[in-house]
C-alpha cells in the first residue's frame, strides 16, 4: 500500500504557517522574516533532497550510498563545528568522529542482518545516526566550555594538589557527559509512550505493519543511543586537553582561541 | 652553607620585572604591596601554576623545571583565596591529593581535621553544609593532606569575617610551628603579616622595593614608597 498527500493539501500547509506568523505579528516578536525565510528554505531543501534521493536510489548502492553519506557527514561537521570554534582542529576532530561512528554502526547493522545495503534503508537510518551524533557533539562542546569556565577554581585547586590535566578534568568531563547523555536516556525511557518516534510514524504512515515499524525503531533508537554516547565521549576526550598547556597549567578559553587562530 | 630552598634570579612575568630573592627553609615570607603589584603572579611561580618569561627559579639547588610538576606541587602546596572545594563530602576533598599519589589512609583524615580544629564527624559532611570559615579550613586541610614542605597562602582569610580570621590564623601559626613549614603568604593585612611572617617582600608595580625581616620593614621602612603604603594601610 502506498499513500501520498495530494499536492493541493500541501499548499494548505500555509494555514499552519499563518499561525506563528500571526502570533509574531500580534506580540511584535519580530520573527516574521525568520518564519517566512525558514519555511521557504525548509520546503526548498526538502524537495531538493527528495530529488537527490530519487536520483541516488536509482544509482548502484556502492556509488549512491557513499556519496550521500559523505555529504551528510560534511554538512553535519560544518554545523557542529560552530559550537567549538575556539578549539584547534575542531573540524577534523568532528569529521573523523562522525566517520568512525557511522562506519561502526553501519558495519554492525549490515553484519547483524538488521538492514540491507540499499540506499532506501542505509541513507535514512544513517541520517538519523549522523544527525543525532552531530547534536551530541555540539552539546558536549558547549557544555565542556561552560564547565571549564564555571569550575576554574576547582580545576586550579586540583592542579595545585598535583593532579594531571586528565585527573583534574575528570569531574568536568563527567558532568559534560552526563548532560549530553541524560536527554537520550530519558527519551529511551519514554519512547512510544509520550510520542511515537519519527521513524516509526513514517513507516506506519507508509503502510508498514506496526510491529515491523517497531523493530526498525528499536534498531535505530538503540543505535542512536550508542552513537550519541560515543560522540560525546570522543569529542570531550579530545577537546579537554586544549584547556591545559604542557606545563599542566589551566588556560582560558580566549587563550585557546588565540592559539587556534595562530 | 646550605642552598636556599628557592632562588629567584631576575624573574620576569607579566607585570613582574627583575625579581630576585632567596627563600630559606622554615622562612615565613610575606609578599605584600598594593593591588595589581604582582603578588599573586609571584606566588604562582613557586609551584609552576605559572612560569616566568625570563629569568630562572631554582628549587633545592636545581632548576625548578627539573622536577616532575605533580611532585613539585605536592611538596609546594597552595591554598587559594576561595576554598574551591570539590563536590561531595569533606573526605572526598581531604583524600583528593593523597589518592593521586596512593598515600591515603583513614587515620590521616582525623589528623587533618584536628590540625584545622574541626570535629571528627565532619569527615562525612557534605561540603554544601559547611560555613565559609569551615570551608576554608577544609581547603587548608586538603592542601596539608599532601604533607607539603612549603605552604603558599594566597590571601587565605580575605573571604572570612574577623572571628574566623583570628581562629584560622591561630591554627596556621600552630601548624607552621609544629610541622616546621616554610611559608609564603600573600596578604593585604599588615596585622596578619606581622603575626605570621618572619620575612617580608614589598612589591610595587611588579618590582621589589624593599625586602628584609618583617619587623624591620613594618617598623622602620627605608623607602618612601613603603612608608607611603604603610601610612595608607
Amino acid at each position: 500500500m502506498e499513500r501520498d498527500i495530494p499536492t493541493y493539501s500541501l499548499f494548505l500547509l500555509l494555514v499552519f504557517v499563518m499561525i506563528p506568523l500571526t502570533i509574531s505579528y500580534y506580540y511584535s516578536l519580530g520573527l516574521k522574516k525568520d518564519i517566512i525565510w525558514s519555511t521557504i528554505r525548509g520546503t526548498a531543501q526538502l524537495f531538493f533532497v527528495g530529488l537527490v534521493l530519487t536520483y541516488l536510489f536509482d544509482l548502484r548502492p556502492i556509488i549512491g550510498i557513499p556519496i550521500m553519506l559523505s555529504v551528510m557527514i560534511i554538512v553535519a561537521t560544518f554545523h557542529a563545528r560552530k559550537k567549538g570554534e575556539e578549539f584547534p582542529n575542531v573540524f577534523i576532530s568532528i569529521l573523523s568522529g562522525l566517520v568512525i561512528i557511522e562506519l561502526t554502526v553501519l558495519t554492525m547493522w549490515l553484519s547483524f542482518g538488521m538492514i540491507s545495503f540499499s540506499p532506501d534503508e542505509v541513507i535514512p537510518m544513517s541520517g538519523m545516526v549522523i544527525g543525532n551524533s552531530m547534536v551530541a557533539m555540539g552539546l558536549a562542546l558547549e557544555r565542556l566550555k561552560s564547565e571549564f569556565e564555571q569550575n576554574r577554581g576547582q580545576l586550579i585547586a586540583a592542579l595545585s594538589l598535583g593532579a594531571t590535566p586528565k585527573q583534574a578534568a575528570h569531574l568536568s568531563i563527567k558532568k559534560t557527559l552526563n548532560a549530553a547523555l541524560i536527554p537520550n536516556i530519558d527519551q529511551l525511557k519514554t519512547i512510544g509512550l509520550v510520542q511515537l518516534p519519527g521513524m516509526m510514524t513514517g513507516l506506519i504512515l507508509g503502510g508498514v505493519a506496526p510491529i515491523v515499524a517497531i523493530k526498525y525503531q528499536l534498531v535505530i533508537s538503540i543505535s542512536i543511543f550508542s552513537s550519541v554516547s560515543i560522540s560525546a565521549i570522543f569529542i570531550s576526550m579530545i577537546m579537554y586537553r586544549f584547556f591545559f598547556n604542557q606545563q599542566m597549567q589551566l588556560l582560558k578559553l580566549e587563550d585557546i582561541k588565540k592559539s587556534a587562530n595562530d | 652553607m646550605t642552598n636556599p630552598l628557592f632562588q629567584f634570579n631576575q624573574v620576569e612575568r607579566l607585570i613582574l620585572s627583575n625579581v630576585s630573592f632567596n627563600l630559606n627553609e622554615e622562612d615565613r615570607l610575606v609578599i605584600f604591596g598594593p593591588s595589581g603589584s604582582g603578588k599573586s603572579t609571584l606566588l604562582h611561580l613557586f609551584n609552576r601554576m605559572d612560569d616566568p618569561e625570563k629569568g630562572d627559579i631554582n628549587f633545592r639547588g636545581d632548576s625548578i623545571n627539573q622536577f616532575s610538576i605533580p611532585q613539585l606541587r605536592k611538596q609546594v602546596g597552595l591554598v587559594l583565596q576561595q576554598p574551591y572545594l570539590f563536590q561531595g563530602m569533606v573526605e572526598d576533598n581531604l583524600r583528593f591529593g593523597p589518592d593521586l599519589f596512593q598515600e591515603w589512609d583513614e587515620q590521616l583524615a582525623y589528623r587533618l581535621l584536628d590540625y584545622v580544629n574541626l570535629p571528627n564527624d565532619f569527615i562525612s559532611k557534605s561540603v554544601d553544609e559547611l560555613s565559609g570559615g569551615e570551608q576554608q579550613r577544609v581547603s587548608l586541610a586538603r592542601t596539608l593532606a599532601n604533607k607539603p614542605d612549603v605552604l603558599l597562602l594566597d590571601e587565605p582569610t580575605s573571604a572570612l569575617d574577623d572571628q574566623n580570621i583570628a581562629a584560622i590564623e591561630n591554627d596556621l601559626i600552630d601548624l607552621i610551628e609544629r610541622r616546621h613549614l616554610t611559608v609564603v603568604l600573600v596578604t593585604h593585612s599588615m596585622d596578619q603579616a606581622k603575626r605570621i611572617g618572619t620575612k617580608g617582600l614589598y612589591l610595587e608595580e611588579g618590582e621589589i622595593i624593599e625586602q628584609g625581616s618583617i619587623e624591620e620593614l613594618l617598623e622602620e621602612p627605608n623607602t618612601p614608597e613603603l612608608q607611603a603604603f604603610l601610612n595608607r594601610s
